[in-house]
């Protein structure tokens, strides 16, 4: 190859199979990408547009009345108000919980402490599938059914979290801790100000993979909820086929676009600290 | 060690009282009581008329066709959900090993249905599936194949199912593998090199070996996830068409308010299955993964 | 600034006695190097000076008042550790005043305290610096600092230098040697490295295997090495020690002690025969610069010889020769026999019927 001279290498096919490697990766990325892109487009079209053959690709007069439509369905100010209650709730009460628990797991030393924590792993594999009649049951007794709670309180120990950053604070030098307690700081003092700061990132990680699940979540809630007030977004929207009949795509899809916008616009904005959070979570 | 104060002794035990209170309300009894519950006729209106009904519940699903149906329709989805699933997503991470920005950039593109809401994917594949005005029809027809019923047949609304549930997670597996490959040291390689390793003898007995420990977590993972489906189903076909997607949760979901009892005792199976699935894997794995 | 008594202090982990019985008092202002193969329990006194690490039994008094009750925050001592124990999310100056803050002392205070320490140890410009963006020396500054700046009664040191490269370590060293000589307060340093020890310490408490061996000055422990550990532990090469034969008695003499000469020199020319002398050949040769170290060996002694000059060469035969003035004995408890026992003639006379050639 060295001694072929430059007019040789007219047809070159190493920049060919790159160029062709970059267009095959391209086209995987629409598999993925395309369908979001297919569901704004729908939410922009008029009925007889969905309905056309071939299909429109891009709405001739974009419909935004559509949104008015589909928002106008049921109370969806409330379901997103809800959404966003139950997720903020959630992500407090666990960190509110889990603190202090990984602290424990990570630093101390104490009777049954192994036993314990098989407990907490075997919180992380058993899955709100199995455990949801009970739980609605409790909750009922509780007489909890018609508030926010039942989709609050059963989160509020996230196994995965303690695991995470108990991980986390085990990582952090005995020295670096030492050196606190001979400055004179408490073990509360401890944790906030030398602990909580070094575990930056594996706080990041948790509150984004609990934000992302639990703003999705629709198993748990279908189960939970008998009443329109207490229901989230996700719900809602799912809800949006029954209301608007089978074939009305176009308002259905714009229903979508108002779900996964926002979760898609945090993604663009922090894709990186998401990508690497869900890696972490998958690692460890 | 002298006696340390009952304050010093304690304190570890009120840090993780929280934690271990949740977890308890919220797993360990719903689990307990699910297999309890499992034995009863339970009556949702008055709890004092429940019956206690031995094995009947448990007689009962073993001898029903549905739960069958149920079963398997979740066995064959599980299958083919982890079978596709580790296939693709190894070739893909493979594929954008090398660290590079545009392979992060397709790695960030794939993994992108990973976190939306079920929902939505679901809404947008049932449009999409749509057999009259589907986009994917569509496509089929413009390159002369015949289109097909998707979700609305019984022959082919199961692996709709598995495909949607396929392409929603192989970013997030791909994800990992990436990590896993890239955590390998570039001086193994290198070694082998210098033994004059082929490429495919590079990949099966030095790649492979050494992220077997994540391969291993992802089909836990993963088993425990697809024995769980619901989401996908409950949105997209119901259970239907005649049952061919029904699936133990969506079973357990049917029978909830209806038949509490049998509910949990289905659940309780499900459970179980989860666990010998679970003990299987690290069984017969374990030997064959590769620890540092 | 104040002294440190152990009384009866034990440490045990889990059921592994490590420090049984031991007591040792270090006085008011002094620097005192606590030396030791790793294990030896040097650490460990360290940190109950500290309370991090209490003792199992026994006390600790720091100032005549025992400190045992008392957290590791309230007893008025520093402590800098091996790698540092830098709090990476804070800067500089938040390192350095945070324990000031949590003894509440008033922020003018406090931010006269931080800038004077930090011109002190050359950090003005990088107080608003995080850790991470700091050199190992610049690291080793803060962590000084923060001790300095609380101004406590006894600074304790871990191993402070040994994460720094050589040519930094010796200057440390000296600026560690002014440090204490400017504050006058107790120092209480632990290191593994005897030459740290050696130029650093006002006294040696030299450990092994959770006892003390021997408690001196630096010149006394180099010349009076109380037992045969000592006088391998002190030196470099270690002494050389060989069977005298009677009593199970050891005699050492330390390698720069040996001369050496030519095999073939005449007696005439070497001047008076010195007391022990001994055939042998040169095995390895060492070149250090200034001196080089061989070792000689004869039958089943090898002995390691520091000399000025370099002019032998290897397998060369070569007289090595020991004044008896510069002889060691050892009793067979390995305890070091006094130069005035009335023994020592005995032993000398032994030693010289062993010499050869």
């Amino acid at each position: 190859m060295r001694k072929g001279s430059p007019l040789v290498k007219i047809f070159d096919w190493r920049s060919l199979a790159s160029v062709l490697g970059v267009l095959l990766k391209a086209a995987v990325v629409m598999v993925f990408i395309f369908p979001f892109l297919w569901m704004i487009s729908t939410s922009l079209q008029t009925l007889r547009e969905t309905l056309a053959f071939p299909p429109t690709w891009i709405p001739a007069v974009p419909q935004w009345n559509n949104f008015v439509e589909a928002m106008s369905a049921g109370p969806f100010l409330m379901y997103a108000r809800n959404s966003v209650v139950i997720t903020v709730s959630i992500i407090v009460l666990q960190f509110a919980v889990m603190i202090p628990a990984a602290y424990a797991f990570a630093k101390y030393r104490f009777r049954g402490k192994s036993v314990l924590f098989g407990f907490v792993l075997l919180a992380f594999m058993i899955p709100g599938q199995i455990t949801f009649i009970p739980v609605y049951l409790l909750m009922a007794d509780f007489g909890l059914i018609h508030s926010l709670w039942p989709q609050i309180i059963p989160f509020m120990s996230n196994a995965f979290g303690i695991f995470l950053l108990r991980q986390y604070f085990m990582q952090i030098p005995e020295e670096i801790i030492e050196a606190a307690r001979l400055d004179n700081a408490g073990a509360i003092k401890v944790i906030w100000r030398i602990m909580l700061p070094m575990a930056g990132p594996a706080l990041a990680t948790i509150a984004l993979f609990s934000f992302v699940s639990h703003w999705n979540e629709y198993f748990w809630p279908l189960v939970m909820t008998n009443s329109e007030a207490i229901r989230p977004l996700t719900l809602g929207i799912a809800m949006l086929r029954e209301t608007e009949g089978i074939s009305n795509w176009h308002i259905i899809m714009a229903g979508n676009v108002v779900l996964v916008v926002p979760i898609l616009l945090v993604y663009a904005f922090c894709s990186r600290h998401i990508v690497k959070a869900f890696v972490y979570s998958g690692i460890k | 060690m002298g006696k340390r104060p009952l304050w010093e002794r304690l304190r570890p035990y009120v840090l993780i009282a929280p934690a271990m209170a949740g977890i308890g309300l919220f797993v360990i009894y719903p689990v307990l009581y699910l297999i309890y519950l499992g034995f009863y006729k339970y009556n949702l209106m008055n709890k004092a008329k429940s019956k206690f009904v031995g094995w009947d519940n448990f007689q009962q699903i073993l001898t029903r066709g549905d739960f069958y149906k149920a079963l398997g329709n979740t066995a064959i989805y599980t299958a083919g959900v982890v079978i596709l699933t580790v296939g693709l997503s190894l070739i893909i991470a493979v594929w954008l090993n090398k660290k590079s920005r545009i392979n992060s950039l397709v790695q960030a593109g794939i993994f992108t249905p990973h976190i939306v809401s079920i929902v939505s994917i679901s809404l947008v594949w049932l449009w999409l599936m749509d057999p009259e005005q589907g986009l994917l029809n569509f496509m089929l027809e413009s390159f002369g194949l015949p289109a097909s019923d998707w979700l609305q047949s019984s022959k082919t609304a199961l692996l709709s199912v598995i495909i949607v549930s396929v392409w929603q997670n192989i970013g997030y597996y791909t994800l990992i593998i990436v990590a896993a490959l890239q955590s390998v040291p570039p001086s193994i390689y290198e070694a082998a090199a210098l033994d004059n390793a082929s490429r495919f003898k590079v990949f099966t007995k030095i790649t492979l070996p050494m992220i077997s420990p994540q391969l291993f977590f992802i089909l836990v993972i993963m088993t425990i996830g697809s024995f769980k489906v619901f989401d996908t189903v409950k949105i997209m076909t119901g259970g239907g068409p005649n049952n061919a997607t029904n699936t133990l949760v969506y079973y357990i979901y049917g029978f909830r308010t209806t038949n509490i009892g049998y509910s949990a005792a289905t659940g309780t199976i499900l459970m179980a299955i989860i666990g010998v699935l679970t003990l299987i894997y690290f069984r017969l794995l374990a030997k064959k993964v590769h620890y540092q | 600034m104040a002294s440190i008594q152990f009384v009866n202090v034990s440490k045990a982990f889990e059921k592994n006695a490590v420090i049984q019985n031991l007591n040792l008092t270090m006085e008011d202002g002094a620097f005192t190097v606590l030396v030791g193969p790793s294990g030896c329990g040097k650490t460990t006194l360290l940190r109950m000076i500290a309370g991090l690490g209490p003792q199992t039994s026994g006390q600790v008094l720091i100032d005549g008042k025992d400190v045992s009750r008392i957290p590791p925050g309230q007893r008025g001592v520093a402590m800098v550790f091996q790698n540092y124990a830098i709090y990476p999310t804070m800067s500089v100056r938040e390192n350095i005043e945070f324990g000031l803050r949590n003894n509440k002392i008033p922020k003018a205070e406090r931010v006269q305290l931080v800038e004077s320490i930090s011109e002190t140890v050359g950090l003005l410009d990088y107080l608003d610096r995080k850790p991470s963006a700091l050199s190992g020396g610049q690291r080793q500054r803060v962590a000084l600092a923060r001790a300095m700046v609380k101004k406590p009664s006894v600074f304790l040191m871990d191993e402070p230098l040994s994460n720094l490269d050589a040519k930094l370590r010796v200057q440390m060293r000296i600026e560690l040697i002014e440090l204490h000589k400017k504050l006058g307060t107790t120092f209480v340093y632990v290191t593994h490295d005897q030459v740290e020890a050696m130029s650093m310490a006002d006294t040696i408490v030299l450990m092994n295997q959770g006892e003390i061996q021997q408690e001196a000055p630096p010149h006394e422990i180099y010349h009076q090495p109380s037992n045969l550990f000592t006088a391998q532990f002190i030196g470099v090469p270690s002494m050389n020690i060989g069977d005298l034969g009677v009593d199970g008695v050891k005699f050492g003499f330390r390698p720069e002690n040996a001369s050496l000469s030519a095999a073939t020199a005449t007696r005439e020319h070497s001047g008076p025969a010195p007391h022990y002398s001994l055939q042998g050949t040169i095995v390895t040769r060492e070149m250090l610069g200034a001196e080089t170290i061989y070792q000689v060996r004869s039958k089943d002694l090898s002995f390691m010889v520091k000399s000025p000059e370099d002019a032998y060469h290897v397998d060369q035969e070569v007289v090595l020769g020991v004044e008896a003035s510069k002889l060691h004995f050892f009793g067979f408890d390995e305890i070091r026999i006094p130069a005035n026992d009335p023994g020592i003639a005995g032993y000398l006379e032994a030693l010289k019927g062993k010499s050869h050639g």
